[in-house]
């Protein structure tokens, strides 16, 4: 990856996405995470331009992106609100599975037509005693003739309470652990499958996370992905490309933290001058700048490595790990250079710190992260 | 309808300034070029027409350097535009909207267009003359400040307003016209995603600006940012009239600002 | 070298912007008596009437009523014509939207070196050095035009207007051109005034007045409104206006609302947080007036009023009044 430049098409994608988070999403983020309102003609305007399911191929109706021009595109959203951001991409975290463990008929029988429409799916994984845990989860799939009949509780399911399509696993068999685990394509329609309501959280408050309860809930044969069994790796391979755009987007933002501390810092005086001139601040401004630049670089190494072909789960497991601690540090120090004005609601720096908490929780808890990383690690040394 | 879309080049607003080491223009390092205000009202009230008026094309032409000129093309092109015209030509000849308005006529002149549409000014230099001189070389009127453009089919003339000094106007013109338009009076649309892509691929007829063409009458001496402030200059005053008077008395001789 | 100036009249009288153009036009032509104007359209001979009071001692005129509901292009070959007439190696005008549109034909009809929004024009060695603002007022370039025939439109508020003395000029009418018919196809069918209490909008306006907490009540805020009527200036107003609901958002200048940067901008009882500084810091000249002689505004100001600004502004306001009058 010698030239670091990015191509001219790059450079539009990048524009596009900025120019649509900087004016239509920007201006409602405070209101929405203050009234923790879902914004549908943000999200629908989203959609008509071509920047909600960024991963599926052109020939499903999707955007046919490769992981680095999603980061570019990622970053630029979350820049102007993480929470929104986090709503416009699930879709293609709930498609990945699909793309890699479908069949081409299913493929095109799934794909095509929810591309084609302004909708949302979910990717539906954590359950209430097993996140980190997935190979836990126990969610049942009994099989009955040609259908499966699924029962259980996911939880913590983003866009849950609005979605037509879910991308569910479920065991087969709890005795087989991971092995028991198969994946299904569940479309919301089907009886028995009741999202919860909207939970109330600290950040991302734009975006809609629930549980949703399968209540026996039939799914045809034909809608499983894969052999019985394949889900756990097809749910491990989907977040192994998934991983590296959160990265990007805990990679917005902080630089959205650092524009906000940096401006700031150089019209707020103190001791007759900027504050910026004060040793204290650049120190911190130098350090959230550092930290702002390597998110930005270890994120676009594992995305391109990936789209080179490589597994790159070491790079993207330290890019997300990295970028979403950042995250969190950079928007901290974004709050204490603006003092008590950063403390308050009508400024924007504390909307950046909780939004930043939830990088380093979800598509994996750093904690696992940092057990991926020493064992990708390890490998090398074995 | 033939519809041509004249464009420029400008820096994004948000660029920041800085002068060129000659101290004669804008130094162009790190300024990233892109399709201005005004413009993108201009291509947008094309592809208005165009989606009204059964039949009609948009051709979009520009003139200037590369890389910044097939840019502005390529966007065009992933708004709607059906063709696109690079008329290849220096940075200091494209700025001056004389040469630039050659440059793009002699295109125009092969296949006159009935409607060309400019935005009322640059968003750079703000000159708002190309359309008048590109009118002229043309042979046809010029009318700019433009707002609300419509084309009645029935009378075959379009119907617009102008937003003047004097107030508001009201004109009807047919074809041929050259159409400058003020800016954001039309909501320009934002070019999707795939649109992009493909624009990626699109041809652009490239033509070289003549260089007999290519003498300006206008060069660039001196770009100049204004003196970062210093604190403000308290007046003095007895009474509020003096306080009045004095203000009144700077401002028209010292700040040259006349009230 | 003679200059020939072009009159812009409404209802017979010239505007400011082209009484705006007599001061620059005498030093280009090195003494008024190189000055030659000139008036098209039904108001011709009035307007040529208002030169004479300007200094001006002859006027050119083509007096076809047409001229005044056709494209500038038709005005634009009587201007050739008349330069040529005059021997003028220079045409000036108001940089009004009939200016600028004017000096762009002339480019090419009268084969002109041609600048517009010129805030400084002088002779030089072969030619014209004239100074504009570009970048919406955030840089100054100057430019050197080469002749032999050059067309300028000033830039409107950034030139005194001289006092009117009595004189009558010497009126020559320039024959009808042939103008070809396809620059009269296009044709104005209305004009409609500019509705009364409606002044320039905040994107476009030379001047902008804003009014900020300082004003204390809605009412009150019509102190800001008039004193921008009175120089025609566009009205703004800071953030704690708007979230007040003292005003429209609309007219809210700073970070989360308009960025402005206009020939002059009065902050009228605005403090000046860096949220409001970013929307109007870049203006040309700035005057504020407020009470609290430490507040932030008079850093980024070039004039500071310190004073109760409902003493100062109607002071203002009428001071303007007064001077504009005369």
């Amino acid at each position: 990856m010698p030239d670091f430049s990015l191509s001219p098409e790059q450079e539009s994608l990048r524009d596009l996405a900025r120019k649509f988070a900087r004016t239509e999403m920007a201006p409602h983020a405070a209101e929405c995470d203050k009234n923790a309102r879902f914004p549908e003609e943000i999200y629908r305007k989203a959609f008509d331009l071509g920047l909600m399911n960024l991963n599926v191929p052109a020939e499903y109706g999707g955007s046919g992106l490769g992981v680095f021009d999603q980061c570019l595109i990622v970053e630029e959203l979350a820049y102007a609100c993480g929470g929104m951001t986090t709503s416009v991409i699930a879709n293609c975290l709930a498609l990945e599975p699909i793309l890699l463990g479908g069949s081409p008929e299913q493929k095109q029988r799934f794909l095509a037509p929810f591309c084609a429409e302004y909708q949302f799916a979910s990717f539906c994984l954590t359950e209430p005693s097993s996140g980190s845990d997935a190979g836990g989860l126990r969610t049942r799939a009994r099989r009955d003739g040609d259908h499966y009949v699924l029962d259980g509780e996911k939880c913590f399911i983003t866009n849950g309470p609005h979605a037509s399509l879910y991308t569910v696993f479920a065991t087969i068999d709890p005795a087989l652990k991971h092995k028991g685990i198969t994946a299904f394509v569940v479309p919301r329609s089907t009886p028995g499958v009741a999202p919860g309501k909207d939970e109330d959280k600290m950040g991302h408050r734009a975006s809609s996370t629930s549980t949703v309860r399968f209540d026996q809930v039939r799914v045809p044969v034909a809608d499983r992905l894969g052999a019985e069994g394949d889900g756990f790796s097809i749910a491990m391979r989907t977040l192994d490309q998934t991983r590296t755009p959160i990265g990007a987007l805990a990679t917005g933002i902080a630089q959205a933290a650092l524009d906000h501390a940096a401006g700031y810092s150089l019209k707020r005086q103190t001791f007759g001058k900027p504050i910026a001139e004060h040793q204290a601040i650049q120190i911190k401004l130098a350090n959230m700048a550092q930290a702002v630049h390597a998110a930005r670089l270890l994120t676009w190494h594992a995305a391109w490595k990936i789209d080179h072909g490589s597994k790159g789960t070491l790079e993207s497991s330290i890019a997300k790990c990295f970028a979403s601690d950042a995250a969190l540090h950079v928007a901290d120090e974004a709050i204490q250079t603006f003092g008590g004005y950063g403390y308050m609601k009508e400024y924007p720096v504390e909307k950046l710190l909780r939004d930043a908490k939830l990088t380093q929780i979800y598509e994996g808890a750093n904690e696992i992260q940092r057990t991926v990383i020493a064992r990708e690690l390890l490998r090398a040394y074995a | 309808m033939e519809i041509a879309v004249c464009v420029k080049p400008v820096p994004e607003s948000e660029t920041r300034l800085r002068v060129a080491p000659d101290g004669r223009t804008l130094d162009p390092e790190g300024v990233k070029f892109v399709l201005g205000g005004y413009d993108e009202s201009a291509v947008e009230q094309a592809l208005l027409l165009k989606e009204t008026v059964p039949g009609s094309t948009v051709h979009v032409l520009t003139c200037g350097p590369s890389p910044r000129a097939e840019e502005v093309l390529r966007a065009s092109i992933a708004l709607g535009c059906d063709r696109a015209t690079w008329v290849e030509a220096t940075a200091p000849l494209a700025a001056d909207p004389v040469r630039a308005a050659v440059a793009i006529a002699a295109v125009l002149r092969s296949a006159p267009p009935g409607l060309v549409l400019c935005g009322k000014q640059a968003g750079d230099d703000e000159a708002g003359l190309f359309a008048g001189a590109l009118g002229e070389l043309l042979g046809v009127p010029d009318l700019g400040y433009v707002v609300d453009l419509r084309w009645d089919a029935t009378t075959q003339r379009f119907r617009f307003q102008r937003v003047t000094e004097a107030g508001l106007e009201r004109w009807e013109a047919p074809l041929p016209v050259v159409i400058g338009l003020q800016q954001a009076w039309n909501d320009p649309r934002t070019a999707k995603l795939p649109n992009i892509l493909k624009s990626r691929k699109a041809p652009i007829a490239k033509f070289p600006a003549d260089p007999a063409a290519s003498t300006s009458q206008s060069v660039p001496e001196k770009f100049e940012l204004p003196a970062p402030r210093n604190g403000a200059r308290m007046i003095e005053y007895k009474t509020p009239q003096e306080a009045a008077q004095t203000l009144v008395r700077i401002l028209r001789e010292e700040a040259k600002v006349f009230p | 070298m003679t200059v020939l100036v072009v009159g812009e009249t409404v209802d017979g009288h010239l505007v400011a912007a082209t009484r705006e153009t007599v001061s620059v036009a005498r030093s280009l032509a090195g003494g008024p008596g190189g000055v030659v104007g000139f008036a098209a359209g039904a108001h011709a001979r009035a307007g040529a009437g208002e030169f004479g009071r300007l200094g001006i001692s002859r006027v050119l005129v083509a007096e076809e009523g047409r001229l005044d509901r056709a494209p500038v292009a038709a005005t634009a070959h009587a201007v050739a014509l008349a330069a040529d007439a005059a021997g003028a190696d220079t045409v000036l005008v108001g940089g009004t939207t009939f200016g600028r549109d004017l000096v762009g034909r002339l480019s090419v009809r009268w084969k002109a070196a041609v600048s517009s929004g010129v805030t400084e024009a002088t002779r030089v060695e072969g030619g014209i050095r004239v100074r504009r603002p570009v970048f919406g007022g955030r840089a100054t370039e100057t430019r050197r035009l080469t002749g032999p025939h050059f067309a300028l439109a000033l830039r409107p508020h950034a030139f005194p207007i001289p006092e009117e003395t009595p004189g009558t000029p010497q009126i020559d009418t320039i024959p009808p051109a042939n103008l070809p018919e396809t620059l009269f196809a296009p044709q104005r069918t209305a004009l409609e005034g500019a509705s009364a209490g409606q002044g320039p909008s905040l994107g476009d306006a030379s001047i902008v007045v804003s009014g900020g907490r300082g004003v204390r009540t809605a009412e009150d805020f019509r102190l800001v409104e008039e004193l921008a009527a009175s120089l025609d200036a566009a009205v703004g107003a800071s953030r704690a206006v708007t979230d007040a609901g003292w005003r429209p958002a609309s007219l809210q200048v700073g970070q989360t609302g308009r960025s402005v940067s206009p020939q002059l901008y009065i902050a009228v009882g605005i403090s000046g947080a860096i949220q409001h500084l970013v929307g109007m810091v870049s203006s040309r000249v700035i005057v504020a007036i407020n009470s609290d002689s430490s507040a932030p505004i008079f850093r980024v100001a070039d004039y500071g009023i310190v004073g109760d600004l409902f003493q100062i502004v109607p002071a203002l306001t009428a001071e303007i009044r007064r001077a504009r009058a005369t």
